[in-house]
């Protein structure tokens, strides 16, 4: 609404959906942009779903928004879920990643496989990422939610330099260049695998 | 019929409590609330206790009622201050037995740091709030609140006041309510408040205010007096007593369901009169209802708004406005009934994903034993609730931090017998666990008290405790030893290795056939913390059969494979799934040694 953009990234508990704001709202905030973030921490943490708000602009006036323009999913169920949440030509860009929730483990209920036809039936773009290979080849497998991040930065309209200063701001110094490759990498992944 | 007796409000309360078929009564004294307690315990069938402080009186009574048998918890006014986390939560869960609670408030300040309204709580709580105004309505309305509690499934606030409690009048008993101890049925989405559960009690309490209101307008505890001339008043408690004094020709609105207030029986008594007048001590309470009605009103302009009311006083303040010209006519503006939020749908079709505990989780073995034995677990606050979800499903009850202890004291002694255990974390003990533990140990209470010492706050991230000794900074401080802490109340107390399940599994296994109050610290770092891999489990695959056993912990790590079980690398090598499979087929492996 009203000039502002929203990104939302869902993912797993424990999959540095919290990092991954921090550094969108830093390099936000790099482009000389306002920016309001929310979040959800405490027992919802634990292993569960977590959506994570981001939303800039010249002025933005609420931290939460139902819709987003862009969404980030560490994992593909998660991604999945967030589907309503796009506004319509939003953008998923989503890792591969699949962690099957204890329902689906016990088989009480089934893992979906029909990401790419729900989101093509609703006319939104979808960037698959193999965000756990790439973050493996950067050096850490724990680095695929910057991976994502890289992916995402071709679709949101921020310079590579204010990326640079996000990362930088956010990511503790003894991990930044792992990150630096991983955020590269999935960069650089992104147009090729673009519907 | 039993000859008319003489009482206090206070004597009038106990007598009326055992006339509803209540059998347990706790608290904590406090002037004017003490004899209630006091002359329960002297009668026979009730079964009294003296609490330690009113928040484990709450949580006691709360237990009692969850094991079927109507509870009355009592407290001063400022008692309802300690005891409003359980009693705020406790609007969400309702109750199996009834279960009221009386306040008794001290306007005036006779015996009291403050002179707080206690009415706000039940407005604060959104539960039904009875104001009996003689000894005769005190002794009524404990069977009109017990059966209000169990009809509506929520606690009720009974409110008395210095000159009500400790007033004496004449009081006729009468014919005992029947009433059969309920049963006991394990019920998670109503008794253990955890966000998702709590969102859907939320919306069952705003529904019960709705039917709450419907009924004050019917009930003949509400009760429209005519009068003989254009003068009408509101009031309940004991200010009725005074305005009906002062003003014996004036109509009247009195309101024993006091809250919620029934609009059209306030509109109904302005279409009988021109002025209105509203009499109350203390806080505008209904005043500014009914002026959020549109109506006018003579309220706190001429009654004072703190200290007692007397007949003189409610005289002298209201006359004036007698003679004075009428205000004109209003329709009321009846509020319409408030819109509930719509709760975001779930994407249809998807599998939930809820929070778990965590891979290697030391609560988990606890959970793995304790269901193998047969007690209700009533829980506490922290990570470990997680164990009241699937597929663990370990949990009965958790109400606010510090609950579980009180409510398995009274669990336990309205039954009989110790038929539930209380789990709580080690940060939550040292919050409010230790005072239940106290009184538990001074009522000879029957319990078994597992304290899952993970030797930090670990739900909200990891912050010390005075068990940990680290502080905010980061110092070291002095550490308490929660076993010597048990020892030193005079509780038995095991500590055990929570990794050790088999050590753990006997000492929950001693603890619960020994008769008595004992407590078992299962004790172990929280693995976010060591977060070290000793080794990790591997799958015979000729021996699994994919059963699913092991999968019944809850370990994010446990994989079910096309033939057998794999396990992922998150496996923090605990080893608790080797104890569960009956198939031989997990083993530990030990690290290879790096290079
Ligand atoms: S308990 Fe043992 S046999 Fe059963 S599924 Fe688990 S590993 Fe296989
Ligand atoms: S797989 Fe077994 S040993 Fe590994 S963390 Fe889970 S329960 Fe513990």
């Amino acid at each position: 609404m009203n000039g502002t953009t929203t990104v939302s990234i869902v993912g797993v508990g424990g999959q540095g959906i919290l990092l991954a704001a921090a550094v969108l709202a830093e390099a936000a905030m790099a482009e000389g942009l306002d920016v309001k973030s929310s979040e959800v921490k405490g027992m919802a943490q634990r292993g569960g779903s977590v959506l994570s708000t981001v939303r800039f602009g010249k002025r933005v006036w609420s931290p939460v928004a139902r819709h987003a323009e862009v969404v980030i999913a560490t994992e593909r169920l998660e991604g999945q879920r967030a589907l309503g949440l796009l506004a319509p030509r939003g953008a998923l860009v989503c890792a591969t990643t699949r962690i099957e929730p204890g329902s689906v483990l016990r088989r009480e209920e089934v893992y979906p496989d029909d990401l790419e036809a729900q989101a093509a039936a609703r006319g939104l773009r979808l960037v698959l990422v193999d965000a756990d290979s790439l973050a493996r080849e950067a050096g850490t497998v724990r680095a695929a939610n910057v991976v994502l991040l890289g992916a995402a930065s071709s679709v949101l309209p921020f310079a590579p330099e204010s990326w640079a200063l996000g990362l930088a701001a956010a990511v503790p110094a003894k991990i930044l260049e792992v990150n630096e490759r991983a955020f590269a990498l999935g960069r650089e992944a992104a147009p090729a695998q673009e519907v | 019929m039993e000859r008319v007796l003489f009482l206090s409000g206070n004597e009038a309360i106990a007598h009326g409590a055992l006339r509803a078929g209540v059998r347990f009564v706790c608290g904590y004294p406090g002037t004017p609330s003490t004899e209630i307690v006091e002359t329960a315990a002297t009668l026979e069938g009730l079964h009294a206790e003296w609490c330690v402080n009113e928040k484990v009186a709450m949580e006691t009574a709360v237990g009692a009622s969850l094991a079927g048998v109507r509870s009355l918890v009592t407290m001063k006014h400022v008692g309802l201050n300690v005891a409003a986390d359980p009693f705020m939560t406790l609007s969400l869960t309702g109750v199996n037995a009834g279960l009221v609670v009386v306040t008794a408030d001290d306007p005036g300040m006779h015996s009291s740091q403050n002179e707080q309204d206690n009415r706000t709580y039940a407005k604060f709580a959104k539960v039904p709030l009875l104001e009996p105004s003689d000894g005769q309505e005190a002794y009524d309305f404990v069977a009109e609140a017990f059966a209000l509690s169990e009809e509506f499934d929520t606690p009720v606030l009974l409110r008395t006041t210095t000159r009500l409690s400790h007033g004496r009048g004449r009081v006729v008993p009468r014919v005992p309510v029947e009433v059969e101890p309920r049963d006991y049925e394990r019920d998670m989405t109503k008794y253990v408040m955890v966000p998702q559960h709590a969102r859907i009690r939320n919306r069952v309490v705003l529904e019960r205010l709705q039917a709450l209101r419907a009924r004050a307008e019917v009930t003949p505890l509400n009760v429209l007096e005519a009068g003989t001339v254009d003068f009408g008043i509101i009031a309940s408690g004991v200010a009725h007593a005074y305005a009906r004094e002062a003003f014996p020709k004036a109509w009247f609105l009195k309101l024993g369901l006091s809250h919620p207030l029934p609009y059209d029986k306030v509109a109904r008594l302005y279409q009988s009169v021109s002025r209105v007048a509203v009499v109350e001590e203390l806080d505008p309470f209904l005043e500014e209802q009914v002026r959020a009605l549109g109506l006018p009103v003579v309220g706190k302009e001429a009654i004072p708004a703190d200290g007692e009311l007397d007949q003189e006083l409610v005289f002298t303040a209201l006359e004036p406005y007698l003679s004075r010209r009428p205000p004109r006519r209003r329709r009321p503006v009846v509020p319409p009934a408030p819109r509930l939020s719509t709760p975001p749908a779930p994407a249809p079709g998807l599998p939930v994903r809820p929070p778990v505990l965590c891979p290697g989780c030391t609560h988990r073995s606890v959970y793995a034993v304790l269901r193998r034995r047969r007690l209700a677990a009533l829980g506490d606050i922290g990570c470990y609730t997680l164990g009241a979800l699937p597929p663990l499903l370990a949990l009965d009850s958790c109400l606010c931090m510090g609950a579980s202890i009180g409510m398995m004291a009274g669990f336990n002694a309205a039954l009989g017998r110790k038929a539930a255990a209380a789990v709580i974390g080690d940060s939550t003990f040292f919050h409010s666990g230790v005072t239940p533990l106290i009184d538990a140990h001074y009522n000879e209470s029957q319990g078994l008290v597992l304290v899952l010492d993970n030797r930090t706050t670990a739900m909200t991230g990891h912050q010390g405790h005075p068990g940990t000794g680290r502080r905010a900074d980061g110092s070291e401080g002095p550490a308490v030893d929660i076993g010597a802490l048990c020892e030193g109340v005079g509780v038995r107390c095991t500590t055990v290795d929570a990794t050790d399940y088999d050590a753990l599994d006997s000492a929950i296994a001693d603890e619960a056939e020994r008769p008595g109050l004992g407590v078992v610290v299962a004790r172990a770092p929280c693995i976010l913390m060591t977060r070290r891999t000793p080794g990790t489990v591997v799958v015979d695959p000729e021996r699994c059969n994919l059963c699913g056993l092991c999968l019944d912990l809850g370990c994010p790590a446990l994989v079910p494979g096309d033939r057998a079980m794999t396990v992922t690398d998150q496996c923090t090598g605990c080893g608790l799934c080797i104890e569960v499979c009956r198939r031989g087929a997990l083993s530990y492996h030990e690290p290879e040694a790096g290079p």
